[in-house]
C-alpha cells in the first residue's frame, strides 16, 4: 500500500536540473541567385530573413559589394554570413594595401574557398555565390559549399528556394532541353543581354515568393558592369541606363568606386 | 400445413412461391397501396410535378404537419401512396443515400440512381426473413444533367419504372386514363400543375383545397444554388398553400 | 532514407489551357539510386477525356489502379453514362480518405475535359485533400522543381501546341535537377476531338 504512514515520509523532487545545449547553428531561409552576361553580372536575393515560421525582419540584405568588379551573395545562417564577409573585406582590404590594386575576381574566389576550408570542421554554414567581372571584363559567377567547393558557371542558384529556381535558370539562361529550329536558333548561354536577364532573375524570385514561404518581401539585384564612364562610347551593357529602372550606386565594400560600376536595383515581392 | 388449401398456403411465408407463380404476400402489398390516397407525377417539357391528395383521419388531427411530399435530396423528391408510416422508413433510407452519394461523388445522385437503391430497400423486403413488403407504391421527381428531369414509380415489389404520367393509389385507374387523353409531350410546366389539378379533381372526396393536396415541382425554373459550392441547377420545391390557392383559383 | 513516398521516384504536372489541358509524367521506376525500369507510365486513361496521374509507392499505384478501375466500371455500369473529371476527383479524394489512418502513399493529379469541353485540372494529397487548381498542379518527388518551372512556363490561355511545348520544357526542366525521376517522359495534351500523346527524349541518367 502506498501512502504515508505515521513516522515515515517520502521525499519528493520537486525541480529537476534543466540541461541547456547551445546550438551554434540557426537557418535564415531566403534564396539568392546569380546570372552572368558578356560584359555584366547580376547577383540578386531576397530580403526576408526567418527562423522557422518566424519572419525577423523584412529587410535584412544577403547580398554585398566587394569592390568594382565583385559582388558576394550569401546564404544560410545570418550570423556566420555577416561574419564571414568582415573576414574577405579585411584580407580584400589587406590586399589592397600590399599590391595597390583590388583583387581580381578569380583570387578572390580562391581566396573564399581557402576561408571557408580553414574553418573545415566547424563550418560557416553558408553557401556562397559570388559575381562580377573578370580579369577580361566578362561577366562570371563563382558558386561554393559552405566547406569550400567551387566552381565558375553561368548562373547558379542557391538557397531555400534553390530547386524552385535553379531548373528556371537552366531553361530559360543556359537554354536546356531547346533546339535549333530553321526559323529560331538558341543563343549560346552567356550572350543574353542585360534588360533581358534582368527580366528572368525578377521572374525566377517572385515565382519563388508565390510558392516558398521564406522567400518574399523584398527583392535586390547588384549589376556589376564596366561603367559607362570608363568607356569612350558605352556600348553593351554599359549603355542600360539602370537608373531609369530605380537603379542605384551600391554602397559598401572598398570605398574607392568608380560611379556606375556596381549598381542595385530594388523591388518588392509579395510579404505574404 | 394442410395441403390443397389453395393459394392460403402460401399467404404467410413470403418468401414461398404459389403453384400459380404469385408471391401472395406483395399482391397483399399492392392492394394496400391501392387503398391509399390517390398520388400522381407527370413530366413536362422541362420540369416534372408530383401531387396528392392529403386527407386527415379526424378533423381533430392538426394537419399543418402532415406531410406527404418528402425532399430526398436538392434535386429529388418523392411522393407516396400507401401506408404512411412504411413511406417514413423509406424516406430515411433515401436520404441517407443521397447523402452517402455526395460523401462519395461530391453531387447528389441522379434521379435513376437512387430510385435504383430505393428499389433495391423494397426488393430486399420481398426476400428476407422476418419482413414483409413495403405497403407503398412511390413517385418520384428529379432532374440531373444526365437525363434532365425524370419521373419514376417504385412498386412494393421493387420494380420500378419511368413515366411521362402516372398515378397510384385509390383512383389510379381512372387518374390513368384521364391523364392518357390529356398528356402530350410537350407540355409547360404551368399547363402541367393544371393537368395534375384536374386530375386529382377526378373522384376527389369533399373539398379540395390548398389544405387536402400537396404539390412538389422541379426543373428549369426552380434554380437554386446547391450546398456551399454556389453552383446552381434545379432543386425540389413543395408548392406553398398561398401557392396551392392561386392554382386551384385559376 | 527509407522514406517509402520517395522509393520509387516519379513525377507529374498538369497543365490548364484554353479548351485543353495537358498532362505529363517521367518514365522512372527506382528502388532508391537504383533505376529498375524506365518505362513506367504513371498516367492513366479514365475516360476518352480524362486521365489521372499518381506518383509515389509504385505498389500502391498498381492498387489504386485496379480499385479505380473497378469503381468506374461500377460507376459506368450504374450510371449508364461517363464520369465527369470533377466527379472523379471527388471519387478519388474519398477513396482516399477511407484509408485516413493508413493512407495508401501515392499522390495524385487528375486533368480533363468535361462534358461542355471546359479544362479541369485537379490535385489532391495522399489522404483526399482536393485542391482544384486554375492553372497547374504538380506533384511527385520533382515536384518543388515543377513549382518552380511552372510557376515561370506557364501562361493563361494556351493552345493545345503551346500547352504542349510549355508543360514540356516545365517537365524536362525539373526532370534534370531530379535524381529520382526522369528516364523519357510522356506528354499527353487533351482537345475536345482528340488526344495527342507524344513520348519525350531525354537524358537517359
Amino acid at each position: 500500500m502506498l501512502g504515508l504512514q505515521p513516522g515515515s515520509s517520502t521525499v519528493v523532487p520537486t525541480s529537476a536540473p534543466v540541461g541547456h545545449r547551445f546550438e551554434p547553428y540557426d537557418s535564415n531561409g531566403g534564396s539568392i541567385a546569380a546570372v552572368c552576361g558578356k560584359d555584366f553580372c547580376i547577383i540578386a536575393s531576397d530580403t526576408r530573413q526567418s527562423t522557422g515560421y518566424s519572419i525577423q525582419t523584412r529587410y535584412k540584405p544577403k547580398v554585398f559589394r566587394l569592390n568594382d568588379k565583385a559582388t558576394l551573395a550569401t546564404n544560410g545562417f545570418a550570423a556566420d554570413a555577416e561574419a564571414m564577409v568582415s573576414r574577405i573585406r579585411q584580407r580584400l582590404e589587406w590586399y589592397r594595401h600590399s599590391h595597390g590594386r583590388s583583387m581580381p575576381l578569380h583570387a578572390i574566389a580562391r581566396m573564399i574557398s581557402t576561408i571557408l576550408y580553414g574553418k573545415r570542421f566547424f563550418p560557416y554554414y553558408v553557401y556562397n555565390i559570388l559575381g562580377g567581372l573578370d580579369e577580361e571584363g566578362k561577366g562570371a559567377v563563382y558558386s561554393f559549399d559552405p566547406v569550400g567547393s567551387y566552381e565558375r558557371e553561368f548562373c547558379r542558384a542557391a538557397g531555400a528556394a534553390q530547386s524552385l529556381i535553379q531548373p528556371f535558370l537552366d531553361n530559360q539562361i543556359m537554354f536546356k532541353n531547346q533546339h535549333s529550329t530553321p526559323e529560331h536558333t538558341v543563343p549560346k548561354p552567356g550572350e543574353m543581354s542585360l534588360p533581358d536577364v534582368l527580366k528572368i532573375v525578377m521572374d525566377s524570385f517572385t515565382s519563388a515568393t508565390e510558392r516558398h514561404i521564406e522567400v518574399g518581401d523584398g527583392l535586390e539585384m547588384f549589376v556589376v558592369r564596366t561603367p559607362p564612364s570608363a568607356q569612350g562610347e558605352a556600348i553593351g551593357a554599359a549603355s542600360v541606363d539602370l537608373k531609369a529602372m530605380g537603379g542605384v550606386e551600391a554602397v559598401g565594400g572598398e570605398d574607392e568606386q568608380e560611379e556606375g560600376a556596381v549598381m542595385v536595383i530594388r523591388r518588392e515581392l509579395k510579404k505574404d | 400445413m394442410s395441403a390443397g388449401a389453395g393459394e392460403s398456403a402460401y399467404s404467410f411465408s413470403l418468401t414461398t412461391f404459389s403453384p400459380s407463380g404469385k408471391l401472395v404476400q406483395i399482391e397483399h402489398a399492392l392492394a394496400a397501396v391501392s387503398q391509399g390516397t390517390t398520388s400522381l407525377g407527370i413530366k413536362a417539357s422541362n420540369a416534372i410535378v408530383i401531387a396528392t391528395e392529403k386527407r386527415a383521419p379526424s378533423p381533430l388531427v392538426d394537419d399543418t404537419a402532415l406531410e406527404k411530399v418528402s425532399v430526398i435530396c436538392p434535386n429529388i423528391g418523392i411522393v407516396y401512396s400507401g401506408m404512411g408510416p412504411d413511406f417514413r422508413v423509406l424516406i430515411a433510407k433515401a436520404r441517407k443515400s443521397a447523402q452517402a452519394y455526395w460523401k462519395i461523388y461530391g453531387e447528389y445522385p441522379p434521379t435513376r440512381v437512387l430510385v435504383q437503391e430505393i428499389a433495391t430497400v423494397m426488393q430486399e423486403a420481398t426476400q428476407s426473413g422476418g419482413v414483409r413488403p413495403f405497403g407503398v407504391s412511390l413517385l418520384v421527381a428529379g432532374y440531373d444533367s444526365a437525363r434532365g428531369p425524370s419521373l419514376y414509380q417504385v412498386d412494393p415489389s421493387g420494380s420500378y419504372f419511368m413515366w411521362k404520367a402516372s398515378a397510384i393509389g385509390k383512383n389510379m385507374t381512372n387518374a390513368k386514363t384521364f391523364l392518357e387523353k390529356r398528356y402530350n409531350d410537350d407540355i409547360s410546366l404551368e399547363d402541367a400543375i393544371h393537368t395534375a389539378l384536374l386530375t386529382l379533381k377526378e373522384g376527389f372526396e369533399g373539398q379540395m383545397t390548398e389544405k387536402t393536396i400537396e404539390i412538389g415541382i422541379i426543373g428549369t425554373s426552380t434554380v437554386g444554388p446547391v450546398g456551399g459550392s454556389g453552383l446552381k441547377a434545379p432543386l425540389f420545391k413543395k408548392l406553398t398553400e398561398a401557392e396551392i390557392k392561386d392554382y386551384l383559383a385559376l | 532514407m527509407s522514406d517509402i513516398t520517395t522509393l520509387n521516384g516519379g513525377s507529374c504536372i498538369a497543365f490548364k489551357g484554353k479548351n485543353c489541358v495537358a498532362i505529363a509524367c517521367d518514365l522512372r521506376l527506382g528502388n532508391q539510386a537504383l533505376t529498375v525500369a524506365c518505362n513506367r507510365d504513371k498516367v492513366f486513361k479514365i475516360t476518352d477525356k480524362t486521365y489521372l496521374g499518381m506518383t509515389g509507392l509504385a505498389s500502391d499505384v498498381d492498387t489504386l489502379r485496379s480499385a479505380f478501375r473497378y469503381r468506374l466500371n461500377m460507376y459506368r455500369m450504374k450510371e449508364e453514362r461517363e464520369i465527369e473529371p470533377e466527379t472523379f476527383a471527388h471519387l478519388v479524394s474519398s477513396t482516399l480518405y477511407e484509408k485516413r489512418f493508413g493512407p495508401y502513399f501515392i499522390e495524385p493529379i487528375i486533368a480533363g475535359l468535361n462534358s461542355n469541353n471546359e479544362p479541369f485540372i485537379a490535385a489532391a494529397d495522399l489522404i483526399g485533400c482536393l485542391n482544384f487548381a486554375k492553372d497547374f498542379v504538380v506533384t511527385g518527388t520533382a515536384s518543388d522543381k515543377l513549382f518552380g518551372m511552372a510557376e515561370g512556363l506557364w501562361e493563361p490561355d494556351l493552345g493545345p501546341e503551346e500547352l504542349f511545348e510549355s508543360i514540356s520544357q516545365a517537365l524536362l526542366g525539373a526532370l534534370e535537377r531530379d535524381a529520382l525521376s526522369g528516364w523519357g517522359a510522356i506528354v499527353r495534351v487533351i482537345t475536345p476531338d482528340k488526344v495527342i500523346e507524344r513520348t519525350l527524349q531525354s537524358r537517359q541518367d
